[in-house]
Parts: C-alpha cells; sequence; structure tokens
C-alpha cells in the first residue's frame, strides 16, 4: 500500500504537514490535497494538524526570503510531485540550510529550482501578456488561463501599476477572480462571485483597433521569423492576447 | 484624418528603430510604475519585443539622410501628432496593459530646438497633467541647445541619441546633415549628469550595419570607444534594410541578419565578459566568421588555453568556456566549495553542454576520449551543431555511428 497524507489543499497546512512528518521521522509515498482521488493501492491517512504560521518563521530562519519564495513558487506549480518535491526539499533545507540552493546535484534541489524557475517565468510573462478591456462604469477586466496559479502573483504587480483604477482579472482555468479595489486585491472562487449585466466600455472598440493596427505595423516585413515569435509568446496565450486571438 | 490612421503611419516610420527595452528604472506615479527588469508585451511578427509604444511625433524631416524612410525628398504623406493625443493613445494603451510606456522619437522639424520643444511639452503633459508613471524613452535630436537635453531628461527614463553610422566617413556620404559631434556633445552631457532622477535607465544608442563599407573591426571599435567614453547602457545594431533607392546604397534581397547576430555576440561579450575588441578581431581578420559565434571561434585561435577544468579554474576562465554564461559560471564557483561537480551537474546548472564539453574536464576527466582534443574535430562539431540548430528539419551529420 501506499501510504498518502492529506493536508488542507492551502500552502500552510502542507507545510504544517511536512513540518510534522518531518518531526516525526514518516517518509510518506506521497502528500496530496483533500481533493485527491485515492486508487486501490492508496492508504489516505489525514493527520488534521492545526496550521499555525511558525513554520514560514522557521523556513525564513534557517534559510532566507528567496528560499521560502522558491517553496512556496513550487507549491503553485501544476507539477503533480510538487508536494514530494518541497519534503525533500524541506528535508534537505534542514541539512543544508542557506546553502541548499547550491547542491544542484541533489535531484529535489534541482527540481525545485527548475519548476520556481518556470512559475516565475510565467508570471514575469503574464505581467506583459494579460490585456484589460475597459467595461462600463470604468472598471479594467482581464481573462487569463496559466498553466500556474500565478493569480496571486500578477495581482501583486498590477496593484502597484494599475493602483488608482478598479480591475478583476480571472483565472478561466481554475475558475478564481482577483478584485481590486483600489486598496488591495482579494481572491475569490468564481462561483461567490456575479459580473452581472457588466457592459464594455464605448470606446473599447476604437482603442482595441488602433492597438491592432499598431501592432501590426510595427512588425518589419524583411525580418519575418515566426519561430522567434512563438518561442517568446507561446501559442497557449494567444487566447486571450487580443492582437493575437484572431490569428 | 483618423487618429488610427496617423498611428499607422508614424509608428511605421519608427519601427526601424531597435531599442524596445523598459528596464533599469525605478518610478511610481499616481498612474503605473516601471518594472527594473522591463517587461515585454507582446512580440511582432518578426520575433522583436514590443514593450514600448514606438511612434514619431512627426515624420517630416528638414534632413536628407540616404537610408532613411522619412528624409526630405521622399515624396510621402506627412503628418504630426498633437502632445494630447499621443497622450490619450499612450494612456489607454497603458491602462489595458497593452504596452509598458513611451518611446518616441521624431523627424526633424524646423529645427532641433524647435522639435525638441515639441517632445518635451508632449512629456511634460504626459507626466504632469496625466500624471503617468510608466516608462518613457526619448530621443534627443542632436544639434539641440544643452538646456533641452537637461529638461527631457529629467522627465524621462531612457534618453538617447543615434551615432547613426560607425564611421564619420560614413555619415558624411549618407547623411550629410548629421556628424558625430552634436551626437556626442549629448552624450556627454548625459554621461556627466546621469543619476537618479535624470536619465535613471541610462542612455543607448544605434548604428546600421551594412550601409556602408565598415569592417565589423570598424563597428566593435566605434562600440568599444562609445561604452568606455560616454558609459552607454546599450550599442543596437540594426541590419540595414533597403527602404530608398539611391546609388550610394546597397542594393540585397535579404537584410544582414547573421552579422547583425555576430555584432550583437561580440558586444555581450565585451560587457560582461572581459573580452576586448582586440581579442576577437584584428587587421588579419577584420569581419567575424558568420559560421561560428565569436566566443567559440576565439576558443578554437586559442585552443593551448584549454581544455579549463571546471574544478579549479578561476571565474573568468569558465566565462572563456563556449556554452558557460555569467549566470552558470557564478553557479558552478559556489556549488563546487560543496561538491564534486561532474558534467551531469552542469546541464542542472544551465550550462549549454553541447558546446562546453569540447572545451572542459571535470576533476581531470574529458567527455571522450582526450585524443579528440583537437581544433578540426572540436570546429566540425560546432559547426554542424549550428547548421542544425539553423536547420531542425536536415539530419546532423555524425562522423561516428553512435
Amino acid at each position: 500500500m501506499n501510504n498518502i497524507y492529506l493536508y488542507q489543499d492551502d500552502f500552510i497546512s502542507l507545510l504544517n504537514l511536512i513540518n510534522y512528518l518531518i518531526k516525526n521521522k514518516i517518509k510518506p509515498d506521497n502528500i496530496k490535497p483533500l481533493s485527491y482521488c485515492p486508487t486501490l493501492l492508496d492508504e489516505v491517512i489525514n493527520l488534521k494538524i492545526e496550521p499555525t504560521n511558525n513554520v514560514i518563521d522557521f523556513i525564513i530562519k534557517i534559510g532566507n526570503n528567496k528560499i521560502f519564495n522558491i517553496i512556496y513558487y513550487v507549491f503553485l506549480s501544476d507539477n503533480e510531485n510538487k508536494e514530494l518535491i518541497i519534503y525533500y526539499f524541506y528535508l534537505n533545507l534542514l541539512k543544508y540550510q542557506t546553502n541548499i540552493i547550491y547542491m544542484r546535484n541533489l535531484r529535489c534541489v534541482t527540481k525545485a529550482l527548475k519548476i520556481a524557475k518556470y512559475v516565475g517565468n510565467e508570471a514575469h510573462r503574464l505581467k506583459g501578456f494579460v490585456r484589460f478591456q475597459k467595461l462600463e462604469h470604468d472598471i479594467y477586466y482581464a481573462e487569463i488561463a496559466p498553466n500556474n496559479n500565478v493569480l496571486f502573483l500578477v495581482s501583486k504587480h498590477f496593484k502597484r501599476r494599475l493602483k488608482n483604477e478598479y480591475w478583476l482579472i480571472k483565472d478561466v482555468k481554475r475558475k478564481i477572480l482577483s478584485i481590486y479595489d483600489k486598496k488591495d486585491f482579494y481572491l475569490i472562487d468564481e462561483d461567490n462571485f456575479q459580473i452581472n449585466d457588466l457592459k464594455v466600455a464605448q470606446e473599447e472598440n476604437d482603442i482595441k483597433n488602433m492597438w491592432k493596427e499598431f501592432y501590426d505595423t510595427i512588425a518589419i516585413k524583411e525580418r519575418h521569423n515566426e519561430r522567434c515569435r512563438m518561442n517568446f509568446m507561446p501559442k497557449k496565450y494567444w487566447k486571450y492576447i487580443i492582437e493575437m486571438s484572431d490569428e | 484624418m483618423e487618429l488610427k490612421e496617423k498611428l499607422k503611419i508614424l509608428a511605421d516610420s519608427a519601427k526601424y528603430d531597435v531599442s524596445c527595452s523598459s528596464s533599469g528604472s525605478k518610478r511610481k506615479g499616481d498612474l503605473g510604475n516601471t518594472s527594473f527588469s522591463g517587461i515585454c508585451h507582446s512580440f511582432s511578427a518578426d520575433g522583436r519585443c514590443i514593450s514600448l509604444l514606438k511612434i514619431l511625433l512627426t515624420n517630416c524631416c528638414i534632413y536628407d539622410c540616404k537610408y532613411c524612410l522619412n528624409r526630405q525628398s521622399n515624396n510621402i504623406k506627412r503628418v504630426i501628432f498633437t502632445p494630447e493625443e499621443i497622450c490619450y493613445i499612450t494612456i489607454n494603451f497603458y491602462k489595458r496593459n497593452y504596452i509598458e510606456g513611451l518611446f518616441l522619437s521624431s523627424g526633424i522639424i524646423k529645427s532641433p530646438d524647435y522639435t525638441m520643444n515639441l517632445i518635451i511639452e508632449t512629456i511634460t503633459l504626459l507626466r504632469r497633467k496625466y500624471h503617468f508613471g510608466g516608462y518613457i524613452h526619448a530621443k534627443a535630436i542632436p544639434g539641440c541647445s544643452e538646456y533641452l537635453v537637461k529638461k527631457l531628461g529629467l522627465l524621462v527614463d531612457r534618453l538617447s541619441a543615434n551615432i547613426e553610422l560607425p564611421t564619420e566617413k560614413g555619415i558624411k556620404l549618407l547623411a550629410p546633415n548629421k556628424n558625430f559631434g552634436n551626437t556626442e556633445k549629448i552624450m556627454g552631457y548625459v554621461k556627466n549628469n546621469k543619476s537618479n532622477k535624470f536619465v535613471p535607465a541610462g542612455q543607448s544608442t544605434q548604428m546600421i550595419i551594412g550601409a556602408t563599407h565598415e569592417s565589423d573591426l570598424d563597428i566593435m571599435q566605434k562600440s568599444e570607444n562609445m561604452y568606455n567614453n560616454f558609459k552607454l547602457k546599450r550599442v543596437f545594431y540594426s541590419a540595414y534594410i533597403p527602404v530608398n533607392k539611391d546609388n550610394l546604397l546597397p542594393t540585397f534581397e535579404k537584410p544582414p541578419l547573421i552579422r547583425e547576430h555576430r555584432l550583437y555576440q561580440a558586444d555581450w561579450l565585451l560587457r560582461y565578459y572581459g573580452f576586448k575588441t582586440n581579442d576577437l578581431l584584428d587587421d588579419q581578420h577584420v569581419n567575424f566568421n558568420l559560421l561560428i559565434d565569436p566566443k567559440a571561434n576565439w576558443a578554437l585561435n586559442h585552443l593551448q588555453e584549454f581544455p579549463k577544468d571546471i574544478n579549479k579554474c578561476s571565474y573568468y576562465d569558465l566565462l572563456k568556456v563556449p556554452g558557460i554564461g555569467v549566470t552558470s559560471a557564478k553557479r558552478i564557483m559556489k556549488s563546487r566549495q560543496h561538491f564534486q561537480i561532474t558534467f551531469k551537474d552542469l546541464k542542472n546548472m544551465g550550462v549549454v553542454l553541447k558546446r562546453a564539453k569540447y572545451f572542459i574536464t571535470c576533476s581531470g576527466k574529458y567527455f571522450i576520449d582526450k585524443t579528440f582534443f583537437n581544433k578540426n574535430f572540436i570546429e566540425a562539431n560546432l559547426v554542424l551543431e549550428d547548421k542544425q540548430k539553423s536547420n531542425p528539419s536536415r539530419k546532423q551529420l555524425s562522423f561516428f555511428n553512435e
């Protein structure tokens, strides 16, 4: 049988569970969120540990902010073994402390660094690729469908950038919304929020068309390079990038 | 005229300016901020990044530079933006996250000072009336008064003046109204006054490649000289594209893109790898080898200095190895304090092993029998590697059956 330990879907619960497992020298076969569907070979164990923030302070104390971010970014990824990677990364963190990021001969370290970079890159890319539409009542609205759960990271960026506007960003894949009220943003389930009768603002089409015109004009025909464009702006993002959505 | 049509004309004439970077500045405003690392918002069909709304204020020009679309003698439609129009487009594009900011250049209308004043008026409006805190890259117009450079520099993140061609001779031939002196005067002023408030993201410049007969050595010497004298952030190289017919200009089907690529590679070697122009080119070799990149080419010509041992050699030696960059060299330096690095670990550190492996040993071990360590073997493999990369449909030729 595989011993599968369950956590309450959120980051703090996962860290508390891993911390508990390591302290009690338990080696899990896997760690999964509550929503996990067990197979016949799985034995699921739900320890129901009371989550506390102490574990975060502990990670930052023996490691540093950068190392904490690596762990957090791995958690945001779509990697199906991310919990186990965090478990082994944490285990080695206790041994190597701040030097862990140089231990690139350890599989869990190279994996974690690679995944964290992948998540960071996607968040960075989306800072550029998000396209807002202006709705009536001066609300700016955008949809994204990233591979990783980067809505929080993207929202943090727009909180600074568009601080005096109302905006909404929807992660279509995960069905979550980020709502900004000119003070802070909140992540909520799509089901808990109705976007009622929100119509696109009057000038929206003119601006959109102007942008498309600019986009087509700025390319130099003699230098046409489809492969290069695709490398930098993969097709999976095109659906929500208005200048590409017709292509 | 519709605003959209104006935008089309003035973006079309601005597109040959290469720079679109939006990095190096920490600015905050009521509307917008800048990102220190820069953000690309889109990529055009030629694969170039779009981060700024790149436009000319006007395509009217009193100059007659042979290579330029907007030269006085060309019979084209001339238009001019009002400052409010530029603000309207910039703000609306910015709020929808199409762009990171504005890149504003211009043809010379009436005089350099008159043109500079229009640019300053526009950007002042954007910053003061609309409280725009996004990135602004503006062109300084060579020949303008110094106090205007000062005024503009306090409003923008990056200021640049284009040197246009690598030698004074080239300028005399193709851009008779321009000269090095005026451009360098601006560069000197920016260098001496740069601060957190004045041109915080630094200055850059641009040269056209292949319109005149200068060699790569001429070009790199000019770049090196400008990096040293004016502390430029970047020199951009722009493969010449024949937009005009003129018996002083070359005619060709395809712009010299590989040559441009080699110049960029060499430019990186100057700025980050401790190379000097004289290491890469000399009187016998005035142009880069188009088949092989400048760093690998240098390594092949200095094979007596290789192979370098990953676990022993210095940081600067690591930087000399093809396939090892600044980031991976730093990682190697840190990691090898903790364990002996093997070829497998190098892959995890971001080293491009298919280039680096010919030039290194890991704790004394070469990746195959050391008798293969000779120039012909390595050169053939590197060239074939690149050929395959640029033409993935073709299978790589191999000397050995694997």
